[in-house]
C-alpha cells in the first residue's frame, strides 16, 4: 500500500532523515514512536508531500508520488491527515469543515456532501456539533471533527501527526477511541504518537525512530516486552 | 490677534468643490490602489523569482521615497519625455500608485497571518494550492485585511492633501485659494483643518465599530 524506499530529508544543513524505508501493508496499523525530534512526523509529512523529499522514493498503491508527473492533488485524496494541533478551519462550522474538501474537490453535490458528514459526525459522536463552530469545541472535539474531516474523502490511508499530544490528558482517550474503531474497521494507519498504551493495543507493528532512522522494528510485544537495541531500551527505560 | 470669520461663509461652496474633490480623489485612488496593491502582493509571494522581485522591488521603492517627490516626478519630470498628463490625473496616478504599495503590504501580511496549518490542511484533502487560497486561506486573510485597508482610506484621506501643490482642487487647495482672495491665512487653514479632522474622526469610528463587528464573528 505505501512503500517508502531510503528516504532522505534535509531543512538546510540539518539531516532530519538519513535512509529511512519502510512498508505500510493494506489494513495495517503502524505506529511510529521516538523521541522528539528524531524525524518521526516528518516522515509522515513526506508521505502526502507536505515535505519534499530530498533523496528516496515514495509509491502509494505502486505509484510513484515524488515525481514531477505525479497528481499530487489526486494522490492526497487517498491519504487522509490528522494533525497535532486539529488545523480545522474557523469561519466554518463542523458541517462545513467536513464537506468543504468533498464539494470542491470531489464536485460532490451539497446534499450528499451533507449526509456523508452527518453519518461521519455520528461515528465520532458530535451529531449534536454539527452547526458548532470550532473554537466552541472542545480539544477532544476538535480532535474527533479533525479525523471526521478526513474521513469525508474516502481517504485509503489515514496519517495521524500525534493526534492527542495536545490534548488535555482526560481528552485523550475520547480521540483514541475514535481511532480504534478505525482499525478495527480495517483502515490503513500510520500514527505516530507518545501513548504506548495505544500502540500495545492497536498496532501491528511498531517502529523506533531516533536520530532519523529506524533503530528497530517489531510488533508491539516483541518491541516492548523485549527492545534488541539498547537505544530502544533507554527510551522504554525513560518513558514506561 | 485678529481673527475674522465673517468673510468665510460666501466661499462655503469652494470649501464644499474642495472636500468633495478629496473624497472623489482619496475613493478612487485607495480603489485602484487596492486592486494594484493585491497584484503587486501576489507578484511578492509568488515562486517565480521575477515576479517576487518585482513585487518587492515596487514595494521598497514606493514606500522609501516620499509622496511628494513620487508627484512631482509625474507632474514636473515625466512631461520633459513629452509624457504630460492633466493635473487630476497625476493626482489619482501618484495616490493610487502610492496606495498600491502600502496595500501590497496589508494584503500579504494579512494572508502570511493566516495559520501555515489552514494551507496544510487544505492540501493534504486533496485541493489545489489556488483552492485553497480562494475557499480557506483568503475568507480568513480578509478579516485581517479589511481594517488595515479602512485603515489606508483615512490615511489617504489627509495625504491627498499633497496634490494641492501641483493645482489639484482639493480641498487644502480651496483653502489657499480662499486665502489669496481674502488675503487671511489662518481662518481658511483653520476651517479645513476641522474639516479633515471630522472626517477622520467619523470614518474612523466607523472602522473601529465594523473591526468589532468583524472580531464578534470569530468567536460565534
Amino acid at each position: 500500500m505505501i512503500r517508502v524506499d531510503n528516504l532522505h530529508k534535509r531543512f538546510g544543513n540539518l539531516e532530519v532523515l538519513k535512509g529511512v524505508s519502510l512498508e505500510v501493508k493494506k489494513g495495517e496499523v503502524l505506529v511510529i514512536i521516538g523521541p522528539s525530534g528524531s524525524g518521526k512526523s516528518t516522515i509522515l509529512r513526506c508521505i502526502n508531500l507536505l515535505e519534499e523529499p530530498t533523496k528516496g522514493d515514495i509509491y502509494i498503491e505502486g505509484e510513484k508520488i515524488n515525481d514531477k508527473k505525479a497528481d499530487i492533488n489526486m494522490i492526497r485524496q487517498k491519504v487522509g491527515m490528522v494533525f497535532q494541533h486539529f488545523n480545522l478551519f474557523p469561519n466554518m462550522t463542523a458541517i462545513g469543515n467536513i464537506t468543504l474538501a468533498p464539494i470542491k474537490v470531489k464536485k460532490m453535490d451539497k446534499k450528499t456532501a451533507e449526509d456523508i458528514a452527518i453519518r461521519l459526525l455520528k461515528k465520532v459522536g458530535l451529531e449534536d456539533k454539527k452547526d458548532a463552530y470550532p473554537v466552541k469545541l472542545s480539544g477532544g472535539q476538535k480532535q474527533r471533527l479533525a479525523i471526521a474531516r478526513a474521513l469525508a474523502m474516502q481517504p485509503d490511508v489515514m496519517l495521524f501527526d500525534e493526534p492527542t499530544s495536545a490534548l488535555d490528558p482526560e481528552m485523550v482517550k475520547e480521540v483514541l477511541n475514535v481511532m480504534k474503531e478505525l482499525a478495527n474497521e480495517g483502515m490503513t494507519m500510520v500514527v505516530v504518537t507518545h501513548e504506548m498504551g495505544f500502540a500495545k493495543e492497536v498496532a501491528d507493528r511498531v517502529i523506533f525512530v531516533d536520530d532519523g532512522v529506524i533503530v528497530e522494528e517489531g510488533s508491539p510485544e516483541e518491541l516492548f516486552s523485549n527492545p534488541k537495541s539498547p537505544r530502544t531500551k533507554e527510551f522504554f527505560s525513560k518513558i514506561l | 490677534m485678529n481673527l475674522d470669520f465673517s468673510s468665510m461663509p460666501q466661499y462655503t461652496q469652494l470649501f464644499i468643490n474642495g472636500l468633495i474633490m478629496t473624497i472623489e480623489l482619496t475613493i478612487i485612488s485607495v480603489a485602484i490602489g487596492a486592486v494594484l496593491g493585491l497584484i503587486v502582493a501576489l507578484m511578492k509571494m509568488s515562486s517565480v523569482k521575477i515576479l517576487s522581485f518585482i513585487g518587492s522591488a515596487y514595494v521598497e521603492i514606493i514606500r522609501g521615497t516620499p509622496l511628494l517627490v513620487q508627484i512631482l516626478i509625474i507632474y514636473n519630470g515625466l512631461p520633459q519625455f513629452g509624457i504630460k498628463f492633466p493635473g487630476f490625473v497625476v493626482g489619482i496616478i501618484a495616490l493610487s500608485m502610492n496606495s498600491a504599495g502600502y496595500v501590497a503590504e496589508i494584503i500579504r501580511s494579512g494572508i502570511q497571518a493566516v495559520d501555515p496549518g489552514q494551507m496544510e490542511a487544505s492540501r493534504s484533502l486533496g485541493m489545489s494550492h489556488s483552492m485553497a487560497m480562494r475557499y480557506v486561506i483568503i475568507p480568513q486573510a480578509i478579516k485581517n485585511i479589511l481594517p488595515a485597508l479602512g485603515n489606508e482610506f483615512v490615511v489617504m484621506l489627509k495625504e491627498s492633501s499633497i496634490v494641492s501643490v501641483i493645482g489639484f482642487a482639493d480641498l487644502t487647495r480651496q483653502a489657499e485659494i480662499v486665502s489669496s482672495v481674502t488675503y487671511r491665512a489662518f481662518e481658511p487653514l483653520m476651517i479645513i483643518a476641522v474639516i479633515y479632522f471630522v472626517m477622520t474622526l467619523v470614518f474612523s469610528r466607523l472602522l473601529s465599530i465594523f473591526e468589532r463587528r468583524l472580531r464578534t464573528g470569530d468567536t460565534r
